[in-house]
């Protein structure tokens, strides 16, 4: 038997875990999935016109072949950034969505106005 | 692969194995407790001893052998796949109910303690002896290292991994992660499928995922409404459709590029790559709707 067993939260962790340490393992997880991406293709096929491909990489996604060669702490640093950028991304898109929400019409008459 | 001695890979290496020595770590101290708790004081100091001594040479023996087994063709490619299921095990919850199955019962006698004891970490100690063979990519230093950090939590540590993990629950789920893509990187390093994936390198991508799919597929169905739930069972499946195609076509040469495709023949077998699992799909979703439904009216009735 496992030692994680003995914790009911160890043991529920898919359930028990926080927002943040989930977002953290999801991050990890796609940029594991993004370096066995550069995995899959075939560097030989970027060697006839790699210049070409590099100043028109607008997606990204020949940098991403430099993560072929990454190791796991490089894997989670890479992680811990990105689901910092999207723990920002999504309370900036929360402040936005909120701020263009109309006003319920019925407490039309009680918004505010500061002169 | 030869690793520096403190260079990124090495590092990586050992943070991976801490990892898995952390989420795999057995509970040696609940079956010592439990197997010596009827024997007399004097005896039990003994027993004490003598299975914690046993328990590690039982796991320095199996990670001697895990280093050579993993040498031979075909074993690096079962213990990638052991991993997976590894993974699966370790994201599940468990009823606390099951828990002491490795022990029967209390032992009598001295013998029956000790060999109660080393049975239990050897059954215990596998999948973190194979997770730490796999991690360590044949490095000797780093599977001592490996042992060297394992043995303090049999042996002490307990309480400390318990209080973590409970404190941090994310590490299971990381580790669940780490095993997953050591799982995956034994999968390509396998000597028989070597010059396979080098000639059809996008299967790496598509092993990739269905290795992480099938992994951590308690994770993601925790997560998803009854409805979606089916897409935990369709997204490996069409996954294990597509490689299944690029493997008939490498058995029997066949050609399987749309883009040169020119004979009848040719097109009727890329369709049915790219939509034969359509059908497959339709009558899995209409089979599930049909036992839900069942389930629903046993429940009500």
């Amino acid at each position: 038997m496992l030692l994680i067993r003995q914790s009911n939260r160890a043991n529920n962790a898919v359930r028990t875990t926080s927002v943040g340490g989930e977002l953290f393992v999801a991050s990890v997880v796609i940029c594991m999935i993004l370096a066995s991406f550069g995995d899959a293709v075939d560097p030989a096929l970027f060697g006839e016109a790699g210049l070409e491909f590099a100043i028109f990489d607008f997606g990204g996604e020949l940098s991403v072949l430099a993560m072929r060669h990454w190791h796991l702490l490089q894997l989670l640093v890479a992680g811990a950034v990105l689901g910092v950028g999207l723990a920002v991304l999504r309370v900036g898109a929360a402040a936005v969505v909120k701020a263009l929400r109309p006003a319920d019409r019925r407490a039309e008459e009680k918004v505010p106005i500061r002169l | 692969m030869e690793l520096d001695f403190l260079s990124a890979g090495f590092v990586s290496a050992l943070f991976a194995i801490v990892l898995i020595d952390l989420v795999l770590a057995g509970d040696n101290a609940l079956i010592i407790g439990l197997v010596a708790r009827n024997l007399p004081k004097n005896t039990q100091r003994k027993v004490i001893f003598w299975g914690t001594f046993g328990a590690i040479a039982v796991r320095a023996v199996m990670a001697i052998l895990v280093v050579y087994i993993l040498d031979l063709p075909g074993f690096m490619l079962a213990g990638g796949l052991a991993l997976v299921w590894i993974a699966r095990k370790l994201l599940t919850p468990e009823e606390q109910g099951a828990q002491n199955h490795l022990v029967k019962g209390p032992a009598t006698s001295f013998a029956g303690a000790i060999r109660t004891i080393v049975i239990a970490d050897a059954v215990m100690g596998v999948d973190n002896v194979l997770a730490i063979g796999g991690a360590a990519t044949g490095n000797v230093l780093l599977i001592v290292l490996g042992l060297a950090i394992s043995v303090p939590i049999i042996v002490w540590g307990s309480q400390l991994v318990i209080r973590l993990v409970d404190r941090f629950p994310s590490i299971v789920l990381l580790g669940g992660a780490v095993l997953a893509w050591t799982g995956y990187s034994m999968v390509v390093r396998e000597p028989l499928l070597g010059p396979w994936f080098e000639g059809h390198p996008a299967t790496r991508l598509v092993a990739a995922i269905l290795i992480f799919s099938i992994s951590l597929a308690p994770w993601y169905t925790a997560r998803m409404a009854e409805q979606t739930k089916p897409l935990v069972v369709i997204l490996p499946g069409v996954l294990v459709w597509m490689l299944a195609f690029e493997i008939v076509a490498s058995v029997w040469t066949l050609q399987m590029d749309y883009l040169r495709a020119t004979e009848t023949g040719e097109y009727v077998l890329e369709a049915a790559r790219w939509l034969g699992w359509l059908p497959l799909v339709a009558a899995y979703l209409w089979l599930h709707e049909r036992v839900m439904l069942r389930r629903e009216h046993a429940a009500r009735s």
